[in-house]
C-alpha cells in the first residue's frame, strides 16, 4: 500500500487539480451517504412526510400569486382545521412541518389569531378572481403581511435541514424535495458500492483464473461473458428485475443489486483476463515460477495486483454505471419502490413537467449530475495516472 | 570531406520538452553538417539525445511539448526547419528528406498492403497516374532487392519477415529520391545474418543514388563498417566528432575511447580478461553537473571538469568537447594523456 | 560426470487455429538437441531470433515442459518431476532474463522481492534475514541503501543487477543467463558481463548463457553451441571460433558480424534469404535454403551432429 501511495501514478494524480475537486466533491457525496446509513441526518420515514403545501417551488423561482394564495390557503388550513376538529389538542400536536409545529396548543387562542386571517385572505382572493388586484395599490404588500402572520403560527425552522427541506420545493403530496433528494445519495452510493464491488471483484477473479488457468476454465468463462454480453444490457438488466415482482423483495434494492452485478461483471472480467495473459507472460512471473512458488501464490501476489489499477478504473466507471442504470430500473418501475431515489423522483416527476414544475426532476438530476461528472473527472484522471501509456 | 555546400547545416539545435517534472533539455546546442554523399553516424548510449535530433530535424515530436530553443537552426535548401510553417514541412517530410526506423514491425500499417502504402507515398508528392506510381513501386521493390517483387506488392505487411518489411520500409523512404535518408536505429531489432543485408544495401543504395545518410545506432560495430564520419553524443551534448578512421584508432574524449573500449573484441580473445568499464551510469538530463556532463564517469578528470562545461573545441579537423582531450598518437595510453 | 546432461531435447508449441480451435500443428521450436555442461563451464548458445535458444534455457530448467528428451541434472532426471519433487532443483538452478524492465514486479522493493524468496526456501534464518539480503545487494554492486527501492527508482543496468541478485539469493550452482545483456547498453553491458564473470568465480557457478551477439560470447563462454531454426548445427570451443568454425552458417555468422575497425572494413559476408518458417521444417539440412555451398543431397536428407576431423561436433555433409 505504501508503496502504491508513493507511485508515480499517484503523484501524477495529486498534482491533476481537477481531480482533487471531483475527489472533493465524491468525499463530500460519501459523507452524507455514511451519516445517511448511521441514521444521524434524514430517516426514510422523514422523506415521506408532509412539510409544506404542495407543489411549492424553490428557492430560484418567484411564485406568482396564485400561488402564494394557495400556499397561504395551506398554512391558515392545516392548523385552523385541527383546531377546529373534533379533537383539537391531537390534531394540533399531530401537525409536523419537519420541526414546525403550530406556535400553541390552545384551539381557541389559535381560532382567534386565523379567524381575522381568512378575512383578510378572502378579501384578497377575492379581488385576484375578479382580476382586480392589480388596481389596489396596497395589495402586495397585504399579501405579504398576511404570508408572514400565517408563518408566525408555526415555530422556527429547526436547524440547517429545518430551514434546507422547503428551499428546492416539495412534490405533489408537499413531501420535501431537497430531502429526498439528499436521502437518494445513500441509495445511490449503495448500489454504486454493492454493484461495481461485486461486478469488479467477481469480474477479476473470473478473469484472473480464466487468463491464468487457461483450458476448460478459460473456455467456460469466456463463453459466459460472451453469452452474456450478446443479450442488450437494458433488456437483461429488466429481465433480471423482473424476476422480482411479486417476491417479497419487490420494490426494495435487492433486484436492483442482482440486475446490475449480473450484468457488471462481464466488462472488468474481459479486461482483466487480457491483461492477465500479457502479464502472464512477463519475465518476472517465469522468475516467480523459477524460484518454485505454486501457481496461487503467482496468481495472487505477483500478477493480480499489478492489475490494481485497471480495477479502480473499473471500480469508479461502473459505480456511475450502476447509479444511472438504478435510475433507468426506477423511471421503469422496476426498481426501488420502498423509499426514494433519484429514479424514483423522476419517475415521479413525469406529470409535474408537464405541468411546468421541474424541481424534483431537476434536483434529482442536479444530485445525480454532480457526483456522476466528478466520477467521471476522477476515472479520467486515474487513467491519464496510471496507464503507462499516457506518459 | 567534401569542399561543397552542406545538404543540412544544423545550428545550436536545442530541444526542450515540458513534463510533469518540469522543462527538461534533451538535445543541448547540437551543430553539424551533412553533405551530399555521406555517410554521418549519430551514436551514443540510451538517453543521450540522438534519436530526438533526428526527430527535431523531422519535426516529428508533439508540438505541445516540444520547444526549439531561439538559437536553433536546421538549414535545408535555404530554408529554416525548425521555425517553417507545418504545410512547407509536410512537402519537405517524405519526399526531400525520409526516414526509417527501429521497429519493421510497427513502422508498416498491418492493414494495408505495402503496394497500397507505397503508393500514397508517391501520391502525395508525385504527378505520376496510378500505372506510373505501381510501376515505380515496383521498381522501388527491386532496387532493395525484394524477390518477386510483382507479386510482394499485394502481400500484407504480416506476410513478410522483419528484413523484407525493413527492406520496403527503405523502398518507401527512398520512393520519393530524397537528399537525406535518416536512419534511426535501423538494424537494431534485426539479426545480425539480416543486418548485413540491410547494411550492404543502405551502402549500395548511398553509392548509386548519392544520397546524403544520418545513420543513428548505438552499435559502434554498424558504424565502423558503413560511416564516413562520426558524431559522438553524450547526455544531450555533442562530445566529439571526426573521421571515422580517426575517432575509432584515436579517440580523443575519454567518452568516445571508455565507450570504444568497453566493447568484447572479436577475434582477440583473453580467457576470463575483464572488459573496460564506465563506471556509474549517464546522469539525469534533470540534474545535470555544472561542469563537464562526463565528469563523474570519467578518469582523467581534474578539478576543473567539475566547474566548468568545456567547449566544442576545433582540434584540426575533429570537434572535441573536452578540458584535457587524449592527445592524438597516444591511443592506448591514457594515463599520461593530460 | 557433467553437471548438466541434456539429450534429444524436443519442444514443440501447437498452435490452434480453424473452427473449434483445433491444433492444426505446431511450432517446432527446439528439435532433438543433445548437450552437457561440466560443473564450473560456461556454454554460450548461440543463434538468431527464433533459433529456439531462448526455449532451450528455459526447457533445461523446466519453465517451459519438454515435449520430449531427457535432462539429468547431477545424476537425476528432471522430466517427469511434480512441483514439490522439482523444490530442491529450483534452489540449485536459476535464470536470469533479458529485460530489465519486464522481470521485475513493480510492486515489490528490492528487499521484498528478495525476502519473499529467501523465506519460500527457508534459506535463512529471519534473524539473519536483513543481512543476508544486504549481503546480496552489495554482491551485486548496489548500494546496501537500495534495499527500499521500488524496480522504477533503478537504471536498466541495476535492475540487471538486481535480476542476478534474486537469482543469486538461493546459492545455485547452475544458472540460465537468457540475454542478459542484450537491452543495455554497451558501457553498463561492460559492467553486467564483468560482473557475472566475477560472481561466476567466486560462487564456482555453472552458467548457460544465451545471446545473439557473438562478440559476447567469445568473451564470455568456454564452448558454445550454435543453433539454427531449432537444431544445434555446431559445437565447439570459443577459442576455436574463429579459426576452426566449419558449419557454413556459423561462418556466416562471422562473416555478418560487423568488425570494430574502420579499416577492417570488409564485404560483410551477406546470406541470401530468411530463416524458414519452423512451423514446416524443410526435409533436409535446416539451412540448405541460404547455404552458399548446398547440394542437393542436404535438401532430402538431414545432416546428423557428428565429431568431425576437427575433433568438435557440426551438422553438416560437406564438413569431413
Amino acid at each position: 500500500m505504501l508503496g502504491f501511495l508513493r507511485s508515480r501514478g499517484v503523484r501524477k494524480f495529486r498534482r491533476d487539480r481537477l481531480a482533487m475537486v471531483a475527489l472533493t466533491i465524491i468525499a463530500s457525496y460519501l459523507t452524507v451517504a455514511v451519516l445517511l446509513l448511521l441514521g444521524l441526518v434524514v430517516d426514510k420515514d422523514e422523506t415521506f412526510e408532509r412539510v409544506g403545501p404542495n407543489s411549492l417551488v424553490g428557492f430560484l423561482e418567484e411564485p406568482d400569486i396564485e400561488k402564494r394564495l394557495i400556499y397561504l390557503e395551506f398554512y391558515l388550513d392545516e392548523v385552523y382545521s385541527a383546531a377546529d376538529g373534533r379533537n383539537p389538542e391531537a390534531e394540533l400536536a399531530a401537525i409536523d412541518l419537519y420541526g414546525r409545529v403550530p406556535v400553541s396548543s390552545d384551539p381557541d387562542e389559535l381560532i382567534d389569531r386565523i379567524d381575522p386571517l381568512w378575512e383578510t385572505y378572502d378579501e384578497l382572493i377575492e379581488l385576484y378572481e375578479e382580476d382586480e388586484h392589480t388596481e389596489v395599490a396596497d395589495f402586495e404588500e397585504r399579501l405579504a403581511q398576511l404570508e408572514q402572520e400565517a408563518e408566525a403560527l408555526y415555530t422556527e425552522p429547526d436547524g440547517l435541514l429545518g430551514r434546507l427541506a422547503l428551499s428546492l420545493g416539495t412534490d405533489r403530496q408537499g413531501r420535501s424535495i431537497f430531502l429526498r433528494a439528499l436521502y437518494s445519495i445513500k441509495v445511490a452510493v449503495k448500489i454504486g458500492l454493492v454493484c461495481a464491488l461485486v461486478a469488479v471483484i467477481l469480474g477479476s477473479i473470473l478473469g484472473g483464473a480464466a487468463a491464468f488457468f487457461g483450458g476448460v476454465v478459460d473456455n467456460v468463462i469466456v463463453w459466459l461473458y460472451s453469452t452474456f454480453s450478446a443479450i442488450p444490457s437494458i433488456v437483461l438488466l429488466m429481465v433480471l428485475a423482473a424476476m422480482f415482482l411479486g417476491s417479497k423483495y419487490e420494490g426494495t434494492l435487492v433486484p436492483v443489486y442482482t440486475a446490475l452485478c449480473l450484468t457488471y461483471w462481464i466488462a472488468p472480467c474481459r479486461v482483466i483476463r487480457g491483461e492477465v495473459i500479457k502479464l502472464r507472460e512477463l519475465e518476472y512471473v517465469q522468475a516467480a515460477t523459477a524460484v518454485g512458488y505454486g501457481r496461487g501464490r503467482i496468481l495472487l501476489r505477483h500478477i493480480l495486483p499489478n492489475t490494481a489499477h485497471l480495477m479502480f478504473i473499473n471500480f469508479s466507471l461502473y459505480f456511475i454505471g450502476a447509479i444511472k442504470s438504478e435510475v433507468i430500473l426506477s423511471f421503469l418501475n422496476l426498481g426501488v419502490k420502498n423509499e426514494p431515489s433519484w429514479g424514483v423522483m423522476i419517475q415521479q416527476a413525469k406529470q409535474e413537467v408537464i405541468s411546468g414544475f421541474f424541481w424534483q426532476i431537476g434536483a434529482a438530476t442536479a444530485f445525480m449530475f454532480v457526483l456522476v461528472l466528478a466520477f467521471n473527472i476522477l476515472t479520467d484522471a486515474l487513467q491519464d495516472a496510471f496507464d503507462p501509456k499516457h506518459v | 570531406m567534401s569542399q561543397d555546400q552542406p545538404i543540412l547545416s544544423v545550428e545550436h539545435l536545442t530541444t526542450s520538452f515540458r513534463t510533469d517534472r518540469g522543462i527538461v533539455t534533451a538535445v543541448d546546442d547540437v551543430s553539424f553538417e551533412l553533405f551530399r554523399g555521406e555517410t554521418l553516424g549519430i551514436v551514443g548510449e540510451s538517453g543521450c539525445g540522438k534519436t530526438v535530433t533526428s526527430k527535431s530535424i523531422m519535426r516529428l515530436l508533439p508540438d505541445h511539448l516540444t520547444i526549439y530553443g531561439p538559437t536553433s537552426r536546421i538549414g535545408f535548401d535555404g530554408m529554416n526547419l525548425a521555425t517553417v510553417p507545418e504545410p512547407t514541412m509536410r512537402e519537405v517530410r517524405g519526399a526531400r528528406i525520409a526516414m526509417i526506423f527501429q521497429e519493421p514491425m510497427t513502422s508498416l500499417n498491418p492493414v494495408f498492403r505495402i503496394g497500397w502504402q507505397l503508393d500514397e507515398a508517391l501520391k502525395y508528392h508525385t504527378d505520376l497516374d496510378r500505372a506510373q506510381r505501381r510501376e515505380r513501386s515496383i521498381e522501388m521493390l527491386r532496387l532493395v532487392e525484394i524477390p518477386n517483387a510483382e507479386k510482394r506488392i499485394d502481400e500484407y505487411p504480416h506476410q513478410l519477415s522483419g528484413g523484407m518489411r525493413q527492406r520496403v520500409m527503405i523502398a518507401m523512404a527512398l520512393c520519393c529520391e530524397p537528399d537525406i535518408l535518416i536512419a534511426d536505429e535501423p538494424t537494431t531489432a534485426l539479426d545480425v545474418t539480416i543486418q548485413a543485408q540491410i547494411l550492404h544495401l543502405m551502402a549500395d543504395l548511398k553509392n548509386r543514388l548519392n544520397t546524403a545518410i544520418m545513420l543513428i545506432t548505438h552499435d559502434l560495430g554498424v558504424v565502423a563498417q558503413v560511416c564516413d564520419r562520426l558524431l559522438v553524443m553524450y547526455a544531450g551534448r555533442v562530445i566529439e566528432e571526426g573521421e571515422i578512421r580517426d575517432v575509432f584508432h584515436h579517440p580523443r574524449h575519454p567518452y568516445t575511447k571508455a565507450l570504444l573500449d568497453s566493447i568484447p573484441k572479436s577475434g582477440r580473445r583473453e580467457r576470463g580478461a575483464r572488459l573496460a568499464t564506465i563506471p556509474g551510469i549517464v546522469p539525469s538530463l534533470f540534474e545535470l553537473p555544472n561542469g563537464c556532463r562526463f565528469e563523474e564517469r570519467c578518469s582523467l578528470s581534474e578539478g576543473r571538469c567539475a566547474d566548468e562545461e568545456p567547449n566544442l573545441e576545433l582540434h584540426g579537423d575533429r570537434r572535441v568537447r573536452c578540458h584535457f582531450p587524449i592527445e592524438s598518437g597516444e591511443p592506448t595510453a591514457a594515463k599520461e594523456a593530460n | 560426470m557433467p553437471l548438466l546432461e541434456v539429450r534429444d531435447l524436443v519442444k514443440h508449441f501447437p498452435v490452434h487455429g480453424g473452427f473449434l480451435n483445433r491444433a492444426v500443428g505446431a511450432v517446432h521450436a527446439v528439435n532433438r538437441v543433445s548437450f552437457t555442461v561440466d560443473r564450473g563451464e560456461i556454454l554460450g548458445v548461440v543463434g538468431e531470433s527464433g533459433c529456439g535458444k531462448s526455449t532451450l534455457g528455459k526447457c533445461v530448467i523446466r519453465l517451459i515442459e519438454p515435449t520430449d528428451g531427457s535432462i539429468t541434472y547431477d545424476g537425476e532426471e528432471l522430466i517427469g518431476l511434480r512441483h514439490a519433487e522439482l523444490m530442491p532443483f529450483r534452489q540449485r538452478m536459476q535464470i536470469i532474463f533479458q529485460d530489465p524492465y519486464s522481470s521485475l514486479n513493480p510492486r515489490l522493493t528490492v528487499k521484498a522481492l528478495l525476502k519473499e524468496v529467501l523465506k519460500f526456501h527457508g534459506m535463512v534464518e529471519p534473524s539473519e534475514m536483513d543481512d543476508r539480503i544486504r549481503e546480496l545487494i552489495t554482491k551485486v554492486g548496489l548500494r546496501a541503501d537500495s534495499a527500499d527501492k521500488f524496480p522504477h527508482e533503478f537504471s536498466g543496468g541495476q535492475r540487471q543487477r538486481i535480476g542476478i541478485a534474486r537469482a543469486l539469493a538461493l546459492s545455485p550452482e547452475f544458472i540460465v543467463a537468457d540475454e542478459p545483456v542484450s537491452a543495455l547498453d554497451v558501457s553498463i553491458q561492460a559492467q553486467v558481463l564483468n560482473l557475472m564473470m566475477d560472481l561466476k568465480d567466486d560462487l564456482g557457478l555453472t552458467l548457460l548463457f544465451i545471446s545473439h551477439d557473438l562478440k559476447v560470447i567469445e568473451h564470455f563462454c568456454d564452448r558454445v553451441l550454435v543453433m539454427y531454426l531449432g537444431f544445434v548445427v555446431e559445437e565447439l570451443s570459443c577459442e576455436d571460433l574463429h579459426e576452426r568454425a566449419e558449419h557454413p552458417y556459423t561462418k556466416a555468422l562471422l562473416g555478418a558480424n560487423p568488425i570494430n575497425d574502420p579499416d577492417e572494413r570488409r564485404e560483410l559476408m551477406v546470406l541470401q534469404g530468411d530463416v524458414p518458417s519452423p512451423f514446416d521444417l524443410p526435409a533436409g539440412c535446416p539451412f540448405a535454403g541460404r547455404c552458399p555451398i548446398v547440394e542437393d543431397r542436404c535438401r532430402e536428407e538431414r545432416p546428423p551432429l557428428e565429431v568431425k576431423e576437427s575433433g568438435h561436433r557440426a551438422a553438416c555433409f560437406l564438413v569431413e
